[in-house]
């Protein structure tokens, strides 16, 4: 079985941002927003530190009022979102194994009666796409950063996603770890799910990206990766004060 | 078969020597089914509570309980089980509490700190004013518990308690795990973040509430941290972590209960219970010292 056809999805969906704008309490994150990601596609958000972008993500997620238009279009009766986040909160010391925490994701039967019969195949060839399969018996708290960050990516290929939004996933990882991601990126790509992609690494955004949209507070450009990545263009994104193209 | 005729069963064999002699008294049985349903539920809860890291929030639900009593009395409830007040002020607490912890963006140790304080100020007023009414002994066993007060309502009531937790704590157990490693994370898995939260907390009030007439106000807390304390310690796994705090949680409940009586101390149950469980936390503590596996993983 290829990778692709492991994460075989109906297809992701076309997502449309338009006229975004989120406001909280005096301060204006998001102002006017307009961009479209389209289906299947792997797409960068770039941009500095309180840009938006995880404001962006949020309000995708359902989990901020905002105003404007946000529409996914789907492109069948299911809906499945993936997400991997940055980083989790948890106690270090709690006695919680890679398994533990699979099961905690992956099913309803409670973790600490072990996995259940019906998510274990999952759980098991997403471990091994992640290169975790032999550190399953360890506990949470005592992998490093990058192996805690191949976990998060393994519970994102669990129910396998129609749309996948990734939240930083190479911050934490080494270079075993950035190769096991882009394999992952690739076979997404090939099963056409949608990925919504927040990086920090702009080398890996412009080898990887179909797309990409720079964010700070507005839209500074979107473009395809060699377009968009100019020196010009960062500069203006990462600068305090940026200025808008009007690029949409 | 009723209760009664269970018990008298059970005080039968005891009187012919089938059982332990302690058994052979009626409130005895009582209390040591009470421990038999306290146990398993606070110990299993309780991993819940330091996973969430809920330990101080469980403490001030059953200093709660102390205010709750006063105000029960002081409506008439009888004072051997003032459920609708216990029940009523400490949901009341509960939920008022995570209500603001939600809107005032203050952190949680700092708002019980302050709810903790103004409801224990309010407790104390009102059973100085009540002093005077009611035998003052009555308030040492809601302050630390007793085992002579069990009747066959409060097991009726821990009965309740206890199912409605298992058949709403267990299969919810992921879930509620998940809601607080990552609140959007759980979210996109289809969690009610907020909604699981208030679960919670009125189930940890609901158990500290019904635990309250064994351990005690001031120490019913601790049975939900220092078991799970005490297993996180030693367990290398969450099967093992459940497990191992539901054991010592029932353990220190039963021989809590049973040492007083069987070695005539004027100890009362719930200090029994905790000094039980503090033991078991220490030998835990020594033993993650003195065992290296338990320190880590395996290679």
């Amino acid at each position: 079985m290829t990778a692709a056809a492991k994460l075989a999805s109906a297809g992701g969906p076309r997502i449309d941002f338009a006229g975004i704008d989120l406001t909280l309490g005096r301060t204006r994150i998001l102002e006017q927003v307009q961009f479209s990601v389209a289906a299947g596609s792997v797409h960068a958000i770039v941009g500095p530190n309180g840009g938006g972008k995880s404001s962006l993500i949020k309000t995708l997620l359902g989990q901020m009022p905002h105003q404007g238009q946000l529409t996914v279009h789907w492109p069948s009766a299911a809906e499945v979102i993936g997400y991997v986040p940055q980083a989790l909160e948890f106690d270090r010391g709690l006695p919680m194994t890679v398994d533990d925490f699979m099961a905690a994701m992956c099913q309803r039967r409670p973790a600490f009666l072990g996995l259940s019969r019906r998510v274990r195949g999952a759980i098991d060839q997403a471990l091994a796409q992640v290169g975790m399969l032999d550190k399953r018996k360890r506990r949470m708290g005592a992998l490093s950063g990058g192996e805690r960050q191949r976990v998060l990516l393994a519970q994102g290929l669990i129910p396998p996603p129609q749309l996948l939004v990734l939240d930083e996933p190479m911050s934490a990882l080494d270079e075993a770890g950035i190769q096991v991601f882009e394999q992952l990126l690739h076979a997404w790509r090939a099963a056409g799910t949608t990925v919504l992609w927040i990086e920090h690494d702009l080398q890996a955004v412009l080898r990887l990206a179909d797309r990409v949209t720079g964010l700070s507070r507005q839209v500074l450009f979107d473009a395809p990766p060699a377009e968009a990545l100019t020196p010009e263009r960062l500069l203006s994104l990462f600068s305090v004060h940026p200025r808008s193209e009007g690029v949409a | 078969m009723s209760y009664d005729l269970f018990r008298q069963m059970i005080q039968d064999w005891a009187n012919a020597g089938y059982l332990p002699e302690a058994l052979a008294y009626g409130f005895v049985v009582n209390a040591l089914l009470a421990g038999l349903m306290i146990g398993p539920v606070l110990g299993g809860l309780g991993t819940l509570v330091v996973v969430k890291r809920f330990a101080f929030f469980s403490e001030a639900v059953g200093h709660a309980a102390l205010t709750a009593v006063a105000i029960g009395i002081l409506l008439g409830e009888p004072y051997t089980g003032p459920y609708g007040s216990l029940f009523g002020y400490c949901l009341l607490f509960g939920i008022l509490l995570n209500f603001l912890r939600n809107r005032t963006g203050l952190s949680p140790d700092t708002l019980i700190g302050v709810f903790l304080s103004v409801s224990l100020a309010l407790g104390a007023s009102l059973l100085l004013m009540l002093a005077g009414k009611i035998n003052v002994h009555i308030l040492e066993n809601v302050l630390f518990g007793s085992v002579l007060t069990v009747s066959a309502e409060d097991l009726l009531v821990l009965g309740i308690v206890a199912l409605l937790v298992v058949a709403l704590a267990v299969p919810l157990y992921n879930r509620i795990m998940l809601a607080s490693f990552n609140p959007q994370l759980a979210a996109v898995r289809g969690v009610a973040v907020k909604t699981l939260d208030y679960l919670f907390v009125v189930l940890v009030t609901l158990v500290t509430v019904a635990a309250v007439k064994v351990i005690g106000a001031i120490l019913v807390g601790a049975l939900l941290v220092i078991p799970a304390a005490a297993a996180r310690l030693v367990s290398q796994s969450l099967k093992g972590f459940f497990f191992a705090s539901v054991i010592i949680a029932t353990l220190s409940t039963l021989l809590g209960i049973l040492l007083p009586i069987v070695l005539d101390l004027p100890v009362p149950s719930g200090a029994a219970i905790i000094l039980v469980a503090g033991l078991c936390f220490a030998l835990a503590a020594l033993a993650r010292a003195l065992v290296p596996r338990l320190q880590g993983n395996p290679a």
